[in-house]
């Protein structure tokens, strides 16, 4: 069934290439301005990504005005403020993002401010606030999982009053995602085994969604095939370019479907579960997928079975249900490969949630935005004994 | 122009309509328990509304453009007008610019659920209070002289 209403809009030019972060002159052209300030972290500055980034814009005939290195897990407000400063003082033109979402997630939101000037939270945090078009922002993404370098989300930190900004316009959407290969070949497999997770729950919940698209799900098929086909590969053997390449591709497509089909409770969950007991949220989703499916089950199994072939699954002469049943069975077998191959947890025990902190995470889930978009309305006291099953 | 013709018109109607969601427990009780303040602000005709639930009762406080809100809606009136009747998808709306949120954004789709009961609510209280011509669910028939 075709949906009343549903818009596409995706205006970030993507390039793919192992080595081609290095070699961005022609896009560079295109966009027109000549002075970058980078936003990137310690690790990704050790790895020497930085440099190799800074090297290849001189070479393009670009100048980098400053870098900002102490973006930390989950983009905090007091990082956007200190690294705004920064980029203002240096005459920075435009922004390039080297690392994975708390990086990109803090260069969109310095972008708003450096761009329209203001206060973040009072002038811009909330939906569609923006007028116009920021100032250019390359991202180039060093992990395959949050799609970032593709939405038009920026979530933030609000450290002192302790609580998530989201920050939702198509102006945040970047210029150019860089896919390069040759950036992620450092992930260890854990990182990349949960990346992975968070794309594949990306795209599973944007295709069962209640906001999905013909558009949408072409996006999601595709993000879940290349994971299907490379994340194991990924994992176990970090050089192998060819699966990372196709991992950054999948969370690139992953993310382009979410940001139009949104996700469900599984985010919910997983935000709940990172808020409250620090728990990676590509951990938490790699976790919680399966369970929050059933959950859903009886409002999506006639969807979900379309994903069978999808992830390689023989569903010939099986009903919907079978089906559906056979792709949650999938997601548990490529845990399992996962869960050998990169130590991935598969409970939520592995990961210090305590049982009593359960009835917490499903009363949190509830209260997330995502929940609004699943496709069954989401009960604390009915979602509990799946997060039960997934202790 | 919009179906409203006066602000004086639109804002019998919604302040009106909110006083009675204000006053109904079952959504009552979860606006009180949000804390949540929020000012609409309608174009065309323009009124501006602030819904106070930070209280011990729900406050309708219309041309309040002091009070610091927490969430600030911006929309036509007659988007206003249809979304009391369940007819607005919200992604839609936000995306098209139809309506901007500022503020935090979960805070408001958590209370979607908690007023989807004023959904069948409103096109009643039109018919009950006068304002028949404004419910387009059913066919309009004017009055008579």
């Amino acid at each position: 069934m075709l949906p009343d209403f549903f818009e596409f809009y995706n205006p970030t030019k993507v390039v793919y290439e192992a080595g081609v972060a290095t070699d961005l002159k022609p896009e560079l052209d295109i966009i027109g301005i000549k002075k970058y300030f980078i936003v990137s972290d310690h690790v990704i500055n050790n790895l020497g990504f930085v440099q190799k980034v800074a090297d290849g814009l001189a070479e393009a005939g670009c100048e980098v005005t400053g870098v900002y290195l102490e973006v930390k897990q989950d983009a905090r407000l007091n990082d956007v403020k200190l690294c705004l400063a920064q980029a203002q003082a240096s005459g920075a033109e435009g922004l390039i993002s080297i690392g994975g979402g708390s990086v990109i997630d803090t260069a969109k939101a310095v972008n708003i401010l450096l761009s329209e000037g203001g206060d973040l939270v009072d002038d811009y945090s909330g939906a569609h606030t923006l007028t116009r078009p920021l100032k250019p922002h390359v991202v180039i993404p060093t992990t395959a999982g949050t799609g970032s370098e593709v939405t038009m989300i920026s979530v933030i930190y609000d450290e002192d009053n302790k609580e998530k900004l989201a920050f939702v316009d198509k102006f945040l959407l970047p210029n150019l995602a860089v896919l390069d290969p040759e950036m992620t070949l450092s992930l260890p497999p854990k990182l990349t085994a949960a990346t992975g997770m968070d794309a594949l729950t990306h795209a599973v919940e944007a295709y069962v969604g209640t906001q999905n698209s013909p558009v949408s799900d072409a996006f999601a098929e595709g993000a879940i095939r290349l994971i299907m086909q490379h994340l194991v590969n990924a994992t176990k053997d970090g050089s192998d370019v060819e699966a990372r390449g196709g991992q950054l591709i999948a969370a690139t497509m992953a993310g382009i479907a979410f940001s139009h089909s949104m996700v469900g409770c599984i985010h919910g969950m997983a935000h709940a579960t990172g808020a409250l007991y620090r728990v990676p949220h590509g951990v938490a989703n790699g976790i919680l997928l399966p369970f929050g499916l059933e959950y859903n089950f009886d409002e999506i199994a006639e969807k979900l079975a379309r994903l069978a072939p999808v992830m390689g699954e023989d569903c010939c002469g099986l009903s919907d249900e079978e089906a559906a049943r056979l792709v949650i069975a999938a997601i548990r077998k490529l845990s399992g490969q996962l869960n050998e191959l990169g130590a991935l947890p598969l409970r939520l025990r592995d990961v210090g949630v305590p049982e009593d902190g359960l009835a917490a995470i499903a009363e949190g889930a509830v209260n997330d935005g995502s929940s609004f978009y699943n496709p069954r309305e989401v009960d604390a006291e009915e979602l509990l004994p799946y997060l039960q099953n997934a202790y | 122009m919009g179906m409203f013709k006066t602000t004086e018109e639109f804002e019998k109607v919604i302040v009106g309509f909110f006083q009675l969601v204000g006053n109904t427990p079952i959504i009552a009780d979860k606006l009180l328990e949000s804390k949540m303040v929020i000012r609409f602000t309608y174009t065309d005709p323009d009124l501006v509304v602030v819904v106070d639930c930070a209280g011990e009762k729900t406050e309708v406080r219309p041309h309040d453009t002091e009070t610091k809100a927490v969430v600030e809606m911006t929309m036509s009136s007659d988007i206003a007008h249809r979304f009391w009747f369940g007819m607005v998808n919200l992604t839609k709306a936000l995306t098209r610019k139809e309506m901007v949120a500022k503020g935090p954004i979960p805070k408001v789709l958590k209370l979607l659920p908690a007023i989807k009961p004023s959904y069948a609510m409103y096109p009643q209280y039109l018919d009950a209070n006068g304002f028949g011509q404004y419910n387009i669910t059913k066919a309009y028939t004017p009055p008579t002289a």
